[in-house]
């Protein structure tokens, strides 16, 4: 378990990063926490032929608030979305979500920009990411570019970044007023089983909007119920509304079949826990299941 | 419970005592000597290539390219093994079969995943791991057969067939009494298989070796993470054809073992053959992607159980016919043999028959691990006594106190030989009831309660066989080693003991223990005892930390070296003080007058007549060491009760042990810290098999699938459940100082305890559990096949 050969490159600067994606035509990687990255090179699943580590540029842990958008920087770590002030306020989804993910020491050193690109599709920040619409920037000696989160998960592992291109800010819009998440696991944090992240607002009379459902861990990329986010737009999300959502949601999955759990089992748990966290989202509006 | 820090010893008093450990200062610290903490001068690393496929012959290897890379320095293939080395002996063989020729290379096929076929020496670890990639070799895959119920199939490929016609190593059965004809008899008869998975020991150190090969003295310094450093050395000896005399085998912290490391590996064995041949140190650390595939696994076997009682549930006959799958080759150690010792558990049934198939397949080697065979079997007895009782009405305490040896009963033969030693095996029973509150809990009706959880108890009891009966039983079972432990005691001029013991130090707190004993015996001070472990250089010849029997022999040692070397210093401090030594008594650094406590003389200045042999009684040999060998005449068994109160979610099958509840009696308990260590981490490894760990076998491919840490469900800090201890000391009649063994209790009842609490919990919904481990998933498969049934409550 020890890497194959490769360059080490430590830049100053963004323009540097990209001048050397560029020279390596794909064969490089960006380093950050390392968190994912280092595994699979000490496993030799991955041979990049040379890292470039963006641990000293400044400025990539920038936390930005414009109105009702925040925006993040690619090396905003874990531990900062999980214990930040201004993230509890504007992106709690998130910040209930990051404690979740890996241990104590993965939260020290892993990033959402890391997360982003690794695009595992158990992982709980990429599905954060798709509930809450944001935009994803990434640039390139070619210039830069704003890719809507819904295309950019393209499959497991697997963006829409170019390998000339690098991951510059993660930009969120406003937060729903309201939100839930539930993730069942083999083990403590363990890759997610099944994971359902749900989220919307609650107009004054008492119906529903801007719903967004999303599921981990039941496709090759984190994906939106579209369907059942259909089924519950502008209704009172009352029981009858809610059960039909978890049979749509689990309806419309290509969930795998693996040694966590099976097919059959994923689907189950996707609509017993859609329910279940449509019901806490209601619970936490002031509603109190019949 | 107070953890005593730096006590003042009184003699006598140690024993019993909640020592800080002596070990945890360096561990604590950062400061222990593992295998890679150890480094030589101009070392070099080695890796291992293995085969990718379950079943495969080798129709061509070609090293060049391999050998041709910068910083390669020695490549080591079958052949060349087969020249160098004869196979690797097996410590504790099945009695009654074949030997597999084990060489440290595969020889033309290789019959596992995993199976080493190439070592490859370079300047550094990733170098040789490059050179692997380097390596052509072309397998043939051939048909493979890794499913244990189907290996004595007829189209099962046998693989030994130079050896063997199929791929049944052995079989043996033992019994009392007439079990059938009581069978016929019998009111209820209850039967089914039961599956034990196969799970991995997971040492938090994985295996490695140092080894360092002195051409001009002709001297193999072999540093290990082993157990057993006395057999290794032997197993070295044997495979290397060297004398015993020119190898040194060091073990100094072992982190962890768990019966894993009891014996010689074939990467231990090719680090030697390199180390050998280049006259430079070699080290092979595995990593945990080998250790998955090349540490030998654990448990693996299906119990046919079958239970009869009368109508009242007192058991007439147990049959038990178990077939246990070892994998592909025998371990160092040999397979688990227990599973036949304790069928019968702690029940009084004098008929009895057990049955025990020993079969191969194309997997990883199973070795010992912790429990050996008890855990497994144990699962199979306590679930289908559970059913028993459901069927006739009575609850599972009820069951289980009719049923449990009295008193008076004990000593117990089981059919196997085996003689359970005394003890009071309702007591525990009774104080788990109390805990637990049993009665009331198990009549409360199984409604969901508010979250929407089912709650529901499960029992299960246990023995566990500590110790060997002596080397006259294990000879008779073929066993290359010893029942004794041993122990040199040396006084040092600084007036405290030097202690020497080939028990290696694996966390089980030998350091201590030991330590504790010879203060108690000798009166010397506990912080004044230096235990050395695990040097064959330096102790005298011993068996070895395993089978939970370190100090059921140990204690005896430490007693009759300590008497000795406690004699022979009342001798010399009788000539001084003038005193009969009789009336001495040590204590604090001195020995002093019994009657006239101010008459004293230092054990520094004791020591130090003795050692240069001036100023002693005349005729007395100068020095002042000590050496025993014990013997112990019996095994002991420890024994107990356990309880789980789980909390099931009926929609999705999920569950929550809310608590666990453990009370068992290992006799005298030297330091109740140790006990409580033993206990609490063997337990974590018997719930971890018990509800995720799993190794599991692609039936296609034949290959593991989830042979990685992140893909392998051993249970973190945050997984385990809160564990509720609680003993009972009964000293055993058969031991010095009436201690019992500890070390692998804790993982023989968990997976019992959980399943017929789930039972307990559904029982309304009437399913049953009958294979490891007990997941969410298994649970919820479990109810959906009884829903569809339309059996729904």
């Amino acid at each position: 378990m020890k890497a194959s050969d490769f360059l080490y490159h430590r830049p100053e600067s963004v323009p540097q990063v990209l001048g050397l994606l560029r020279d390596y035509a794909g064969g490089a990687r960006i380093l950050a926490g390392g968190q994912s990255l280092m595994p699979m090179m000490n496993l030799r699943l991955w041979r990049p032929a040379a890292l470039i580590d963006i641990g000293r540029i400044p400025d990539l842990e920038r936390l930005e608030q414009k109105g009702d958008v925040t925006i993040l920087g690619p090396r905003f770590p874990y531990w900062r979305i999980e214990n930040d002030r201004v993230i509890a306020e504007r992106l709690p989804l998130l910040a209930r979500m990051v404690r979740k993910v890996g241990d104590r020491q993965v939260r020290n050193r892993g990033t959402i920009g890391g997360s982003l690109v690794q695009a595992d599709p158990t992982g709980e920040m990429p599905l954060g990411t798709l509930i809450l619409g944001a935009t994803i920037h990434a640039e390139s000696i070619r210039g830069r570019r704003a890719i809507p989160v819904e295309q950019y998960f393209l499959g497991s592992y697997a963006t829409a970044i170019e390998p000339d291109e690098m991951l510059v800010a993660v930009e969120y819009p406003r937060h729903p007023a309201y939100f839930s998440f539930a993730e069942v696991n083999r083990r403590h944090n363990d890759f997610a089983v099944v994971s359902v992240a749900v989220a919307g607002d609650r107009a004054a009379d008492g119906t529903w909007h801007n719903l967004r459902i999303g599921l981990g861990g039941v496709d090759e990329t984190p994906v939106l119920a579209l369907a059942a986010m259909r089924r519950g737009e502008g209704t009172l999300l009352q029981a009858p509304d809610i059960a039909q959502m978890g049979i749509l949601a689990a309806e419309h999955i290509d969930p795998p079949d693996d040694f966590r759990a099976s097919a059959d089992y994923r689907r189950h748990l996707t609509r017993v826990h859609l329910t279940r966290v449509l019901g806490s989202m209601l619970a936490s509006a002031g509603f109190r299941e019949e | 419970m107070t953890v005593v820090h730096k006590t003042v010893m009184e003699s006598g008093t140690a024993i019993g005592q909640a020592l800080a450990r002596k070990e945890d200062d360096r561990l604590l610290r950062g400061g222990g000597l593992y295998v890679d903490d150890a480094c030589a001068l101009r070392q070099f690393a080695m890796a291992v290539a293995r085969c990718p496929f379950p079943h495969a012959r080798i129709r061509h290897l070609d090293v060049r390219a391999a050998a041709a890379l910068p910083g390669v320095v020695h490549i080591l293939t079958g052949t060349e093994v087969q020249c160098l080395t004869n196979p690797i002996t097996v410590l504790r063989p099945v009695p009654g079969a074949p030997m597999l020729p084990y060489y440290a290379l595969a020889q033309e096929y290789a019959l596992h995943e995993g199976h080493a076929v190439v070592s490859i020496v370079a300047q550094s670890r990733a170098v040789a791991e490059d050179a692997i990639e380097l390596l052509e070799i072309d397998y043939e895959p051939l048909p493979h057969v890794t499913d244990m119920t189907r290996v004595l199939d007829p189209d099962a490929p046998v693989l030994h067939p130079q050896i063997m016609t199929s791929n049944l190593m052995a079989s043996k059965t033992d019994y009392s009494g007439n079990p059938r004809a009581k069978l016929a008899e019998a009111a209820l008869v209850d039967y089914d298989r039961f599956f034990v998975n196969r799970v991995a020991p997971l040492s938090m150190e994985p295996r490695g070796v140092l080894a360092s090969w002195r051409s001009g003295a002709r001297e193999l310094d072999f540093r290990s993470s082993t157990q057993v450093p006395h057999l290794v050395r032997k197993q070295l000896a044997e495979a290397l054809r060297l004398d015993e005399g020119a190898i040194r085998v060091v073990a100094s912290d072992v982190g962890g073992a768990y019966g894993m490391k009891l014996g010689l590996f074939p990467e231990e064995l090719l680090a030697a053959v390199h180390a050998m041949h280049l006259g430079h140190p070699v080290k092979w650390i595995e990593d945990r992607m080998e250790y998955f595939r090349a540490s030998t696994h654990g448990r693996e076997s299906f119990h046919d159980m079958t239970i009869g009682t009368d109508d009242q549930g007192r058991i007439l006959a147990i049959i038990n016919e178990y077939t246990n799958d070892i994998g592909a080759w025998n371990s160092p150690f040999g397979s688990s043999q227990l599973s036949s010792v304790t069928f019968t558990g702690p029940y009084h049934v004098p008929d009895a028959q057990v049955c025990r198939h020993v079969v191969l397949s194309n997997k990883t080697p199973i070795g010992a691990y912790r429990g050996y065979g008890q855990p497994e079997v144990n699962f199979a007895r306590e679930v289908l006594l559970d059913r028993v009782a459901r069927k006739l009405d009575i609850s599972p305490l009820d069951i289980r106190r009719r049923n449990l040896l009295r008193p008076e009963d004990l000593p117990w033969r089981t059919p196997s030989g085996a003689v359970y030693d005394n003890g009071d095996y309702l007591r525990p029973l009774e104080m788990l009831a109390g805990a637990t509150d049993y009665e009331a809990h198990f009549d409360r009706p199984r409604r969901p309660r508010a979250d929407g959880r089912i709650v529901g108890i499960g029992l299960s009891s246990f023995v566990e066989r500590t110790g060997y009966a002596s080397a006259r039983f294990l000879a008779r079972r073929g066993s290359h080693f010893g029942a004794h432990e041993s122990v040199t005691l040396r006084a040092n001029r600084s007036g405290g003991i030097d202690l020497y013991t080939g028990v290696s130090t694996c966390g089980q707190g030998n350091e201590t223990a030991f330590a504790q004993i010879c203060a108690a015996v000798t009166g010397v001070h506990y912080d004044a005892i230096r235990v050395h472990a695990g040097d064959t250089a330096q102790s005298p010849l011993n068996t070895g930390a395993f089978a939970s029997r370190t100090l059921i022999a140990a204690a005896g040692a430490l007693k009759q070296a300590g008497d000795a070397f406690r004699d022979k210093t009342l001798r010399i401090a009788a000539m001084v003080l003038q005193i009969s030594p009789e009336d001495l008594s040590i204590a604090k650094g001195l020995v002093h007058s019994v009657r006239e406590p101010d008459r004293t003389i230092t054990l520094v200045d004791v020591f130090n007549r003795a050692i240069t042999g001036q100023g002693i009684p005349e005729g007395l040999e100068p020095g002042l060491e000590t050496t025993a060998h014990f013997e112990p005449p019996e095994a002991s068994f420890s024994f107990g009760s356990a309880a789980a109160v789980v909390a099931v979610d009926p929609e999705t099958g999920d569950f929550d042990i809310e608590r666990f509840v453990f009370v068992h009696d290992c006799g005298v308990a030297v330091n109740p810290l140790l006990v409580e260590g033993q206990v609490r981490g063997a337990l974590v490894q018997g719930l971890g098999a018990a509800l995720s760990e799993e190794l599991r076998y692609d039936r296609e491919t034949g290959q593991l699938i989830n042979g990685s840490m992140m893909d392998y469900f051993a249970l973190t800090c945050s997984d385990v459940p809160k564990i509720e201890l609680m003993h009972t000391e009964i000293p055993s009649d058969v031991t010095t100082f009436g201690v019992r063994g500890v070390g692998e209790v804790g993982t023989i009842p968990p997976a019992a305890a959980v399943a017929n609490a789930l039972c307990d919990a559904l029982r309304d919904y009437g399913v049953a559990f009958s294979a490891l481990p007990l997941t969410p998933e298994t649970v919820w498969r479990a109810l959906q096949n009884v829903r569809n049934k339309g059996e729904t409550p």
